[in-house]
C-alpha cells in the first residue's frame, strides 16, 4: 500500500456516511468496539474497526432500498488504495479455460448491453451471533443484509466474448484487495459455470444508480442475485475458468457448511461439507424497534422479507410470544431477488411487556425455523426474528 | 470454517492449504497439551480475578502488539468460545503469521479462554481499556531512569515486528504514514507523545514496549 493513513481513511469513509458518526477524528481502535452508531452517533453498527466491518441498524429496512452510505460492509482484508481502482489504471482480465484471453477497462465492459435489477445482498454470517453454541468469526447481529439495485453488464456476456472451453466448469473471482501480510490466504472464491452463465448473474458497476463506492468493490463487483455476499466478489479484477472449484482457505474451508443442514433430507452424512451458496427464507422487523414502548390500540408493525431464488409468498406475525401466527400484509409487487415489505396492523390490548416475532414462507413451501441448524461457521442464520416490546396504557 | 465439533485434537483443524512456516503437526501437538492444561484450570480460572494480573498484562500486551496487525482486536473481544475453538483459532493465526513464540501463544491463549470463554458476560473492555487499567501510568520502563540512548541495530527488529506492518518496510509508509525522514523524528516530544499514548487510528505502544525499546526505534528510524 502505498497511500497515506490519512487518504486511506478518508476513501474508507467516504461514501459510507461514517464521517459524521466519528466527528473530526476517528474512533480510536480501543473505542470503536461495539459502538453503537445506531444510537445517535451515525448510521452504522461497528463490529470490527480494521478491517471495516459494520452492520445496518435494522430501522433502516423501513425504506425499501438500503442507501450507499447505510449499506452494510464487510471485507477480509480492507479496500484496496484507492489508486489501484482508479479507472484509468483498473483492469480486468479475463482467463483460464477461455478461448481468447481478455483485458478489458470499464469503458470497454460499458460498451456491452448495460443490465439493472434490485437484489438482496447479505453477508452469509448475518445473525451469526444467535447461534448456541457460539462460533467464531464476526458476531454479526440482524443488519448485515440490504436491498439495492445494481446496474452492470452480465457476467455471461463477458464470458462469451471470452469464449469458454469446453472443459471449464468453475469461474473463479479475484479482486484487487490484500492481507497486509502475504503469509495470510487470499479471497478467492469460484461459482459454478451454471451460476455464472445465468443472465441475471451481474457484474455491477452502479449501486443505486451510483458508480459503485470503494467500500462496496469500485469500480467493478460480482453480484449472484439470490446468494450469499461471498460470491459477490469485489474490487473484481481477475476472472479464471477453470475444471475444478478454486482451492484454498476461503472456498475449501470457510464459508461451507454440513450438507444437512442445507438439505435436511439430503440423505447425505452429516459431515459433508458444502459452499453457502442460495439464501434460505427469512424476514426481519423494521419498527418498532427493540425496547420500544408503544401505546394500547393500534399499534403499525413492519419488516422485510426475502429468499433466494423463489419469492416470498407469506409473512406471519405473533404478537404473543409465538402462541398464535396473523399473516402481515404483502405491500407493492414481487420482483425476484428483491426483499418484499410487509405490514401487519396490531391491536395491542394488554399493557405490559411482549415479544414481537416473524416468519416467512417462500414459493416452494420452506418457512423460517424457530432456529436455524447449527453449522460450525455460524452461516445462514433465518430463525424468526424477534423484539421485545412494552405496551403502556 | 473447520469442524472442530469432535477430535480437535488430531490436527484436523488445519487445512491443507496453511503449510506456511511452522509444522502443522507439531504446532497441533503442543497445543493440544496446552488444551489439556487449559481446560483443568479454566474452571478456577474464569474471571480475570483469578488470573495472576502480571500474566492479565503480558497477555493483553501480546494480543494489543502481535494481533492487531492484521485487525483490530475488537474482533477478538467479542468472541465467546469454548477452549478447543480457541485453540484452533489461535493455531490459525500463527499459521497465518501472528508472531508468537510458543511461550506467549501459550499466555494467550489461556488469557482468552478464560477470559473470551462461552458464558462469559455480553459486554467486556475493549484490550486497550484493559491495558489502561492494569497500566501503570507510563508503561512498564518508568522504573528505567537517566537519559536513554537508543541502539539502531536492536531498533530496526523491534520496529519490524510491531510497526512495519502499518508503516511499511523501511518505513517507507503503508495503513500508517511514511516514518522514515519524517518530521516528526526531530520533534521528540511530539514522537513519544504520539508512540506511548497513540493517536487515532495508532495504537498506543506506552504499556507495550519498554522506553528503552522506543529509543531504539527512533534512533533506527533516524538512520533511514
Ligand atoms: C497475519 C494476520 C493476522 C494476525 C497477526 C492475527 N490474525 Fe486473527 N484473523 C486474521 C484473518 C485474515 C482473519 C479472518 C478475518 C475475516 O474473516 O474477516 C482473522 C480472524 C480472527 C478471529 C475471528 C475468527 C475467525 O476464525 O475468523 C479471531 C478470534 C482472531 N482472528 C484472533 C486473533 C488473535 C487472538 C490473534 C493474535 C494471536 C490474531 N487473530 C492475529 C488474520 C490475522
Ligand atoms: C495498526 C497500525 C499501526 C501500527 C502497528 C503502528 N502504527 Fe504508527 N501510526 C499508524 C497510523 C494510522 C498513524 C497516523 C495517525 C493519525 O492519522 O493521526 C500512525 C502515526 C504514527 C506516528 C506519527 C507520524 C506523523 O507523521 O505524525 C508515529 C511517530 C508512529 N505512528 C510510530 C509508530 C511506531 C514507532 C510503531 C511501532 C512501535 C507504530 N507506529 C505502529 C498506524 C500504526
Amino acid at each position: 500500500m502505498t497511500v497515506s493513513r490519512r487518504e486511506w481513511l478518508r476513501t474508507v469513509l467516504q461514501g459510507i456516511g461514517i464521517g459524521a458518526a466519528v466527528g473530526p477524528g476517528f474512533p480510536s481502535i480501543a473505542t470503536a468496539q461495539g459502538t453503537e452508531a445506531g444510537q445517535g452517533t451515525g448510521p452504522l453498527t461497528v463490529r470490527v474497526t480494521r478491517p471495516f466491518d459494520a452492520e445496518t441498524p435494522v430501522r433502516e429496512f423501513a425504506s425499501w432500498l438500503t442507501p450507499n452510505e447505510r449499506f452494510f460492509t464487510r471485507s477480509h482484508f480492507g479496500p484496496p488504495s484507492a489508486e489501484t481502482v482508479q479507472p484509468d489504471v483498473w483492469r480486468l482480465t479475463v482467463k483460464g479455460l477461455v478461448k481468447e484471453e481478455l483485458t478489458l477497462s470499464l469503458k470497454d465492459l460499458q460498451q456491452l448491453e448495460a443490465v439493472t435489477l434490485t437484489a438482496v445482498l447479505q453477508c452469509s454470517g448475518n445473525g451469526r451471533a444467535h447461534h448456541r453454541p457460539k462460533v467464531p468469526g464476526v458476531q454479526w447481529e440482524r443488519g448485515a443484509v440490504g436491498n439495492a439495485q445494481w446496474t452492470g453488464v452480465r457476467l455471461h456476456d463477458v464470458l462469451q466474448r471470452a469464449g469458454v472451453k469446453s472443459q471449464g466448469v468453475h469461474v473463479q473471482f479475484q479482486g484487487a484487495d490484500r492481507p497486509a501480510l502475504a503469509t495470510v490466504p487470499l479471497f478467492t472464491r469460484s461459482i459454478p459455470l451454471a451460476k455464472a452463465f445465468h443472465p441475471d448473474t451481474l457484474l455491477a458497476y452502479e449501486m443505486n444508480g451510483r458508480p459503485l463506492p470503494l467500500l462496496h468493490g469500485a469500480p467493478l463487483r460480482v453480484i449472484t442475485p439470490g446468494w450469499m455476499a461471498e460470491s459477490c466478489m469485489k474490487w473484481l479484477t481477475e476472472i479464471t475458468v477453470r475444471t475444478d472449484e478454486t482451492p484454498g482457505y476461503y472456498m475449501q474451508q470457510a464459508y461451507r457448511i454440513p450438507e444437512t443442514a442445507v438439505r435436511l433430507s439430503s440423505g447425505l452424512p452429516g459431515s459433508a461439507m458444502v459452499p453457502v451458496e442460495q439464501m434460505p427464507v427469512k424476514s426481519l422487523i423494521a419498527a418498532p424497534a427493540e425496547g420500544d414502548t408503544v401505546r394500547i390500540g393500534p399499534v403499525t408493525i413492519q419488516g422485510v422479507a426475502w429468499a433466494g431464488e423463489a419469492p416470498v409468498v407469506k409473512v406471519e406475525v405473533s404478537c404473543d410470544n409465538g402462541k398464535t401466527w396473523e399473516q402481515a400484509r404483502l405491500l407493492g409487487e414481487s420482483q425476484p431477488y428483491a426483499w418484499r415489505q410487509w405490514q401487519y396492523l396490531w391491536k395491542a390490548r394488554q399493557v405490559g411487556p411482549t415479544a414481537i416475532l416473524c416468519r416467512a414462507t417462500d414459493a416452494q413451501g420452506a418457512q423460517q425455523p424457530e432456529k436455524s441448524p447449527w453449522n460450525p461457521g455460524g452461516f445462514l442464520w433465518n430463525g424468526w426474528d424477534r423484539l421485545s416490546v412494552t405496551v403502556a396504557a | 470454517m473447520e469442524w472442530v465439533g469432535s477430535p480437535v485434537c488430531d490436527g484436523g483443524g488445519m487445512s491443507k492449504s496453511m503449510t506456511h512456516k511452522t509444522s502443522g503437526f507439531v504446532l497441533a501437538a503442543w497445543l493440544c497439551t496446552l488444551l489439556g492444561w487449559v481446560v483443568m484450570t479454566a474452571a478456577q480460572e474464569d474471571d480475570r480475578g483469578t488470573i495472576q494480573p502480571a500474566q492479565a498484562r503480558q497477555a493483553l500486551t501480546l494480543i494489543h502488539a502481535r494481533c492487531a496487525v492484521c485487525h483490530t482486536t475488537d474482533l477478538i473481544v467479542q468472541q465467546r468460545l469454548p477452549a478447543d475453538r480457541w485453540t484452533v483459532t489461535v493455531e490459525k493465526m500463527m499459521h497465518w503469521g501472528a508472531d508468537l513464540s510458543k511461550d506467549e501463544a501459550a499466555v494467550v491463549l489461556q488469557f482468552v479462554t478464560a477470559r473470551y470463554h462461552s458464558g462469559a458476560p455480553d459486554h467486556l473492555p475493549s484490550i486497550e481499556e484493559e491495558l489502561a487499567l492494569t497500566a501503570p501510568a507510563w508503561g512498564p520502563s518508568t522504573a528505567s531512569d537517566g537519559p536513554l540512548v537508543g541502539v539502531s541495530e536492536r531498533g530496526a527488529e523491534i520496529f519490524a515486528r510491531n510497526c512495519q506492518a502499518c508503516h511499511g518496510e523501511g518505513a517507507m509508509g503503508g495503513a500508517g504514514p511514511k516514518l522514515a525522514r519524517n518530521k516528526i523524528l526531530k520533534n521528540e516530544g511530539v514522537f513519544w507523545e504520539t508512540v506511548l499514548h497513540g493517536r487515532g487510528p495508532m495504537p498506543a505502544w506506552g504499556a507495550v514496549l519498554s522506553h528503552q525499546e522506543i529509543s531504539d526505534i527512533h534512533a533506527w528510524l533516524a538512520t533511514r
